[in-house]
């Protein structure tokens, strides 16, 4: 009797699990399937085993070029996303005057469409745009426009904007939920402001300004909107996997196999700083 | 460094301006892309170093609804995000339900498999997404876009609406039995008005998640089933700044206005969750 019981919550329980599983197989699963069989296809082939588009694509230095190129886009747009995350927090947990409207500001740039965003930055930073005005109006010695928008530190620059939220979102909670009397007890201690912060606020703080990387990092590692528009001749994986398929012919297995090296080198990145972050940070 | 130490102590000694300070460069830095797209939009003749366009126009939003046919595409959008959000949460609520409520083995384990779509770059799966509608002549239709967004916005739904039920007491529904409510009574008059902020919070996230998607939609859109984000990149490629801008505008506005009508409502700092545990 007992057993049956347990057999049927089991089966109601898998019963109500099915939709979720069947969405993940059907429409992620089995789709990353298709593209991984499809990088090892010939061109244009039903049949047949191949890994020239592999080997095709890691022999061609201009390969090593577009996976440093992801890498320098999505790791500086994290570390810019930190040093702006941390005074944006401090300054957000003393709910100052109008705190409702900044952190509605906060989250702006992840609710409207990232190609809105890229079309803004790119009037705002463009040779005639008002940061430029303002530069050779204000600012000493600079007389020319100085070129931001398809630039490395401009799209740098760019990713911050659209996807600095994460990590500032995860350092706002920390903030809040930290317990005032630590802070007390190393001012009383005789600990200045500074010194407050640097060794007892940021260590404990630490955990989610991580946490928030890995998103922060994740979006950008795959972005594809921004670099897509606002790119120029810099192309990161996602938007060379596009050009495989944007023209005719279309390089279906050649995209492919990209897709597969390009979800393989997240895979391990992450892997390898998940590692780290379960070490504690001393 | 003990000038600098000093310096710094300096700064933060002066904390209220610096902060007010700090927080208007943020909000500027925000929201002058916006104005920008919004100054674009209505100027004419704005060639050379000015601050302002010299002459102001409405023309481009009527090219924008007349030669990009707006009024079609922003159908298509809605209802293609409206198919999204009912699929999704139709998958969400049984899913979500098992995974706040049941005791399951390696529950971690599975609900990061389930987020995996969130993690992986979506042209990487939307590579065989598009391959695989083109064998079932999903593209272009609207289910078929709603499909593909399904893809990431179910995992979503599915982790807003667990958390939703796993905060649901048990010893509600206990005492509902005991006053004698029968499971439909109970699930009609407590259950559900428990749970409805939970459903309608995943739903609007959805529909956001939805409303911006581009990449998924970029793979497997076709002429009857042009989105806005679509049309936007179509016309930046075009080079119509202008009316692009215009565009911008008119599709800007109903998210903007939403995020301000529901932040008092469901905590939009959610909206950018969306993985647990990490």
């Amino acid at each position: 009797m007992k057993r049956g019981t347990k057999f049927r919550s089991t089966l109601i329980t898998l019963l109500l699990l099915s939709p979720g599983l069947l969405t993940f197989f059907l429409l992620f699963f089995y789709p990353m399937m298709v593209t991984l069989t499809r990088s090892l296809r010939p061109e244009g082939e039903k049949i047949g085993w191949t890994i020239e588009h592999y080997v095709t694509f890691l022999s061609e230095s201009r390969a090593w070029e577009v996976i440093i190129l992801t890498f320098v886009l999505s790791i500086g747009a994290t570390l810019c996303s930190i040093l702006l995350s941390i005074p944006l927090g401090l300054a957000l947990r003393q709910k100052l005057r109008a705190h409702r409207f900044y952190r509605l500001t906060m989250i702006t740039p992840r609710v409207v469409p990232g190609l809105i965003g890229a079309l803004g930055l790119l009037l705002l930073f463009g040779s005639r745009g008002w940061v430029n005005l303002f530069l050779i109006r204000f600012v000493p010695f600079i007389h020319e426009p100085v070129s931001i928008n398809y630039t490395i530190p401009g799209l740098i620059l760019f990713y911050t904007w659209l996807y600095f939220p994460f990590i500032a979102l995860t350092t706002l909670a920390a903030l809040e939920g930290l317990d005032p009397a630590i802070e007390e007890a190393a001012d009383v201690a005789g600990a200045n402001r500074w010194q407050v912060l640097r060794h007892v606020v940021i260590p404990l703080i630490m955990p989610a300004i991580l946490a928030g990387s890995v998103l922060t990092f994740m979006a950008s590692f795959g972005a594809f909107s921004i670099p897509l528009i606002a790119g120029g001749n810099h192309r990161p994986l996602s938007v060379e996997i596009y050009r495989q398929i944007d023209f005719t012919p279309a390089r279906w297995s050649a995209a492919s196999a990209r897709a597969m090296i390009m979800a393989v080198l997240q895979v391990v990145f992450l892997t390898i700083y998940m590692r780290i972050l379960r070490r504690p940070i001393t | 460094m003990t000038f600098i130490r000093q310096y710094l102590n300096a700064i933060l000694r002066s904390r209220k301006l610096l902060v007010q300070t700090l927080l208007l460069c943020f909000a500027l830095m925000i929201y002058t892309p916006f104005l920008m797209i919004a100054l674009r939009s209505v100027g004419r003749g704005w060639f050379g170093r000015r601050w302002l366009p010299p002459e102001l126009t409405l023309d481009w939003y009527r090219w924008a609804v007349e030669v990009t046919n707006i009024v079609e595409i922003t159908k298509n959008t809605l209802l293609i995000a409206v198919l999204a959000v009912l699929i999704s949460t139709a998958i969400a609520i049984p899913t979500g339900w098992a995974l706040g409520r049941k005791n399951i083995p390696g529950k971690e384990l599975l609900m990061s498999i389930l987020l995996l779509p969130r993690m992986i770059p979506p042209i990487a799966f939307a590579l065989g997404v598009a391959q695989i509608f083109y064998r079932t002549d999903l593209i272009n239709t609207h289910i078929g876009v709603a499909l593909a967004h399904v893809s990431v916005c179910a995992p979503y739904a599915i982790l807003v609406l667990s958390a939703t039920f796993e905060a649901l007491d048990e010893r509600v529904l206990e005492a509902a039995g005991v006053c004698g409510a029968n499971p439909l009574r109970s699930f009609v008059h407590v259950v559900f008005p428990l749970i409805l902020p939970g459903v309608l919070a995943s739903m609007i996230f959805t529909f956001t998640t939805s409303y911006n998607e581009f990449t998924l939609t970029l793979m497997t859109y076709g002429k009857d089933t042009v989105t806005l984000p679509v049309r936007t990149y179509l016309a930046i490629g075009e080079g119509y700044w202008e009316v692009t801008s215009a565009m911008s505008i008119l599709l800007v506005i109903p998210s903007i206005i939403v995020l301000f009508m529901i932040q008092r409502q469901v905590a939009p700092e959610k909206l950018v969750g969306g993985f647990k545990g990490v």
